[in-house]
């Protein structure tokens, strides 16, 4: 399986759009967002550095599903039955994969943040900080291979990117919320992105992420784990 | 390999019905039939893709999915494309690590005609050259059983050949082969054993030459020229009558008696005697008034 995991992470590395889309993207927003007009002040620049390396992971994670489409128009999980791998290898390895890719938006986002914008934080915040933004990112995984079991390879596509554009922005990843309208505002707290930037935000602030994003958390990654398991059986029957 | 009552239906089409199949180790099999006759279900239910709504399917004597797990099958599947992004050495060397006793990568390239494109993106390769990567994907794991769905469709003639070529050094090493094909010539020139299916059935079983002798052994043609049609069928070893416009072409088994008879008649204009081709056999076998399975059994 782990051989598995090798081909994937490189046929997804090697996918130029992933690239540019998954990391290049975040780091440039990023990047442009807090230096236009005189530049932000700190606590935003060390805020949207987050924002930014959710959305990043979120895209990647997205992504994942985006494979499994292609895999499965191309009939490379049919092929895939015929080798020795059980099915459960595959699935396992699939979502491994999905683990693995989204570090790369991750560092790069929060790379950005320390060495080009400046901001400065404690070594272990750091370290928890992309800890739980990796650990944040199973959601928008399981999101992304139900999409990805599911619909075509070109609806996936599509259906990825606007789960990733509305989550980003009602979820507060662009820009702060403090620019909504107070309805808008209260929809965000329920939002999965929101909730997932918080679990990095709350630790740059120096406390532990509060209990409330973590049940909100939980809930959508229950939500989206039984949207991909209800599509994987749907497509198991055909693929 | 066994099929035993096999059948399976997708909603109202019976794909496969009935299927009774043995095959035995070392033989190489084309399965031949038209497009939508049931090949690939039949070949999805050996494969364990599918499972059959009745009957069984042995593989080695277990079910398909243990002896997918165990290694011992490859295939080349119909209208699947090999995963972009990785080179073909990569590929290759991914599908035989999960297999408990593969061949040497270099080895699987070499038999596949691909030795000089181990470095190259599977991506980038043109249709022969990919056809080929994935003949060298189901050969890797070095299997018993190799199975390929028509592999050779789409396929420009010199590619054909270079396949063939690939496909008959492979079976001489001992292992047992079932290929899906709807060119004759294909499965004549490539196989041990032909099995004919049609509408989910199997309507005849053996080699090229018991095939063209079961659809009648010889074609008699000749004009009508105005003698009528009448008595044509009850001629010694008439089996089939067909007119097109004025000409008259019979399938018999025994063209001698059915040629004097004709003489008697004063029907020899344009006489024309021909052996059936594998086409004919072909035509014979599944059209709509074919013969049942058990007259072909007497062959």
């Amino acid at each position: 399986m782990l051989d598995y995991l090798r081909l994937e992470v490189r046929r997804t590395l090697r996918d130029t759009g992933f690239m540019i889309g998954g990391v290049v993207m975040p780091v440039v927003m990023y990047l442009l967002f807090t230096n236009l007009d005189g530049g932000a002040d700190s606590d935003w620049k060390t805020a949207s550095m987050i924002g930014m390396a959710a959305y990043g992971a979120m895209g990647s994670a997205l992504n994942t599903g985006g494979g499994v489409a292609e895999d499965r128009t191309i009939g490379w999980l049919r092929q895939l039955r015929i080798t020795p791998m059980s099915p459960r290898q595959v699935v396992a390895g699939r979502a491994l994969t999905g683990a693995v890719t989204v570090l790369p938006a991750i560092v790069a986002v929060l790379a950005a943040g320390g060495l080009v914008n400046g901001v400065r934080l404690d070594a272990w915040k750091w370290a928890v900080i992309a800890l739980l933004l990796w650990l944040g990112s199973i959601p928008f995984t399981l999101l992304g291979l139900g999409n990805g079991y599911r619909l075509t390879a070109q609806a996936t596509g599509v259906v990825n990117m606007v789960c990733n554009l509305t989550l980003a922005v009602v979820g507060g990843l662009w820009f702060p919320l403090t620019l909504f309208p107070s309805w808008l505002e209260s929809l965000s707290a329920y939002t999965p992105t929101n909730r997932f930037a918080q679990l990095g935000t709350a630790v740059a602030d120096g406390h532990a992420p509060t209990l409330a994003a973590v049940l909100v958390l939980t809930g959508w990654l229950l939500a989206f784990g039984s949207y991909a398991v209800v599509s994987y059986r749907r497509t198991a029957r055909t693929v | 390999m066994s099929f035993t009552g096999a059948g399976k239906t997708f909603g109202a089409v019976r794909a496969v019905d009935g299927v009774d199949l043995e095959i035995s180790r070392g033989e190489t099999v084309a399965l031949l039939g038209r497009n939508g006759a049931g090949k690939s279900t039949a070949i999805s239910l050996l494969l364990g893709l599918n499972e059959p709504d009745e009957g069984v399917v042995r593989l080695f004597g277990a079910a398909p999915e243990e002896s997918v797990r165990a290694g011992r099958v490859g295939a080349m599947l119909q209208d699947s494309r090999p995963v972009p992004r990785v080179t073909v050495g990569e590929l290759v060397g991914f599908v035989a690590g999960t297999y408990p006793a593969p061949m040497p990568v270099a080895e699987a390239l070499e038999l596949a005609g691909i030795a000089e494109l181990a470095g190259r993106r599977v991506d980038r390769l043109s249709g022969g050259q990919t056809q080929r990567v994935r003949f060298a994907v189901a050969l890797v794991g070095n299997p018993s059983l190799i199975v390929l769905d028509e592999p050779t469709a789409a396929l420009d003639v010199e590619a054909r050949y270079a396949f063939w070529d690939s496909m008959r050094a492979y079976a001489r090493r001992g292992h047992t082969v079932l290929f899906s094909t709807h060119y004759l010539e294909e499965a004549d020139a490539n196989a041990d054993r032909i099995v004919v299916i049609d509408h989910g059935r199997i309507v005849a079983d053996g080699s090229g030459e018991q095939l063209k002798r079961a659809a009648g052994g010889s074609l008699v043609a000749f004009d009508l020229a105005g003698t009528g049609t009448d008595g044509l069928a009850r001629l010694p070893g008439v089996v089939s009558v067909e007119v097109r416009g004025d000409r008259a072409r019979l399938r018999t088994d025994d063209s001698d008696a059915t040629v004097i008879a004709l003489a008697e008649r004063g029907a020899i204009r344009g006489l024309e005697v021909a052996p059936a081709s594998l086409d004919d056999a072909f035509l014979a076998l599944t059209s709509s008034d074919a013969p049942s399975r058990t007259f072909l059994e007497t062959v």
